[in-house]
């Protein structure tokens, strides 16, 4: 099987995209987060930047904070304190597939469509392409296989070309065919100047990453690279 | 800024997914085809014709009916709301994190709001006339447009009470049960046949009060009486108008998404 090598079309949102990269404004920033849960701090002064095409990872153990902090981040959740500002459009990839059964691959991207407000799906059409799940476009959700149901849900976080993709936990949800497609893209996404956080609790493929962070007790600390020798 | 042809788009893409997704209810399709004439047949089986008063509340006139065809109407609504409040509970409950997903993506809340009501009054007023036409099968109503009525207001009223519990109840199993239990409570103590007991004036407090005073009037008279209409779009709107809010309240978004795709911010 011969894998699609043509790269994703620059969307016009490449343009506002460029001008953030050119004047060095990181595309994600995160200021001072802070969470309680009653008298449970979950997160204390998260503060960090992510810049243009830069792949960024936050790992952290179990009770970490990181579901808090991604939650904030994908906007489900207000923090105590602090300020996240984005610039440009978020695309958040959860760990597990949120879709709707009754509905096919094509139906979904009709309604995301409609929730991102943008009128073409041709950045759709080359994502379904380049995770090779085309031919089950008509297929409902049910009918799919978990792995090519985790292709559909990158997808729907992809489509709309967001400046900073969010990632929960990817190695536990992706198939290898579907880990190996996402860092393609990702290595795509970055040469477009879009920006990648990964959050998670263990990181493989550490010298892909422009940065590490890790989630101790709510309090984020650069971690040191491993960088891999050749 | 979103437009308004957006807005509708997002509006009919949401109501169109939204009916679909009840149109491939399979087994929603299986109770109403199936189990909706078995259960007029049972309950119609055992019932002979002696008469029974029924108390019109807004003439307090009583009605001498036959005792079969009263109990036909009646357990009408036993199936109806069992299966519209099923229906709406699954549908709600089921979709909520795709829901939130839509949200987060920039779905304006009221369109998907909007759209979900609009979805629940086609399941309305598609099971109801399927259950009255196939209740024609064993009685013929004197006025079929007011009995029709009346079987969509009930299905109105246990559609908002499924979309409700859909959003408030987390256990599927205690939503079932709340689902079960009220409505078997509620329709049976409507019917005379049933409960020894109707006919009193504390079942106005019941949300199937009102249609039931619309179908038996509707089955065995010209009359339409309108107070009971109205108290029962009072209490569809009641259960929908707080459905709707707690919706509102669980799939919020703070990242100012919706209001501006350029540049989004949360801030507390």
């Amino acid at each position: 099987m011969t894998l699609s090598a043509s790269p994703l079309t620059p969307s016009p949102a490449r343009h506002s995209l460029a001008a953030a990269e050119d004047s060095g404004a990181p595309l994600l920033r995160v200021s001072g987060i802070t969470k309680s849960f009653g008298r449970h701090h979950v997160l204390q002064d998260v503060s960090f930047d992510i810049a243009p095409g830069a792949l960024v990872g936050i790992v952290g153990e179990n009770g970490a904070g990181k579901t808090t902090l991604l939650r904030i981040l994908a906007g489900e959740l207000r923090p105590n304190r602090g300020e996240v500002l984005l610039r440009g459009a978020l695309g958040y990839c959860p760990q597990t597939v949120i879709l709707n059964n009754a509905l096919t691959v094509d139906q979904h991207l009709d309604y995301f469509r409609a929730a991102y407000s943008i009128e073409s799906l041709q950045r759709a059409d080359e994502l379904v392409e380049r995770l090779n799940f085309g031919r089950y476009r008509r297929t409902l959700v049910s009918a799919l296989s978990g792995g090519t149901q985790q292709k559909l849900n990158l997808t729907l976080a992809l489509m709309h070309d967001p400046a900073v993709l969010l990632l929960d936990e990817p190695y536990q949800g992706f198939d290898w065919e579907t880990y190996l497609r996402f860092w393609e893209l990702t290595t795509e996404l970055r040469n477009h100047g879009r920006a990648v956080l990964v959050i998670s609790h263990l990181v493989f493929d550490q010298s892909r990453f422009d940065q590490l962070y890790h989630l101790d007790q709510g309090r984020l600390v650069v971690a040191e690279l491993t960088k891999q020798s050749a | 800024m979103v437009g308004f042809s957006q807005l509708r788009r997002a509006y009919v893409t949401a109501t169109k997914y939204a009916l679909l997704e009840q149109a491939r209810n399979r087994l929603a399709f299986g109770l109403l085809l199936i189990f909706t004439p078995l259960w007029f047949f049972l309950f119609g089986s055992i019932i002979s014709d002696a008469p029974v008063a029924f108390k019109l509340m807004g003439t307090g006139a009583f009605l001498q009916v036959n005792g079969h065809n009263m109990t036909v109407l009646t357990s009408g609504f036993n199936a109806l709301t069992l299966i519209v409040g099923f229906t709406l509970y699954s549908f709600t409950r089921n979709g909520s994190r795709f829901d939130r997903r839509l949200v987060l993506s920039g779905y304006r809340q009221p369109v998907l709001m909007a759209a979900k009501v609009t979805a629940l009054m086609g399941v309305a007023a598609f099971v109801s006339l399927v259950t009255v036409l196939i209740m024609l099968l064993f009685w013929r109503p004197t006025t079929f447009g007011i009995v029709l009525l009346g079987y969509v207001c009930a299905a109105l009223i246990y559609g908002a009470l499924g979309l409700l519990l859909g959003v408030l109840v987390e256990s599927e199993l205690v939503g079932f049960f709340l689902i079960i239990m009220i409505s078997l409570i509620d329709t049976s103590l409507q019917a005379p046949i049933e409960n020894p007991l109707a006919n009193k004036r504390f079942l106005e407090y019941f949300p199937s009060y009102g249609p039931m005073q619309i179908a038996v009037s509707g089955g065995f008279t010209h009359t339409l009486p309108g107070a009971s209409v109205a108290l029962s779009l009072a209490w569809f709107v009641g259960f929908a108008l707080v459905g709707l809010a707690i919706f509102w309240l669980r799939t919020r978004a703070w990242n100012g998404r919706q209001r501006n795709q350029s540049t989004a911010a949360v801030t507390a």
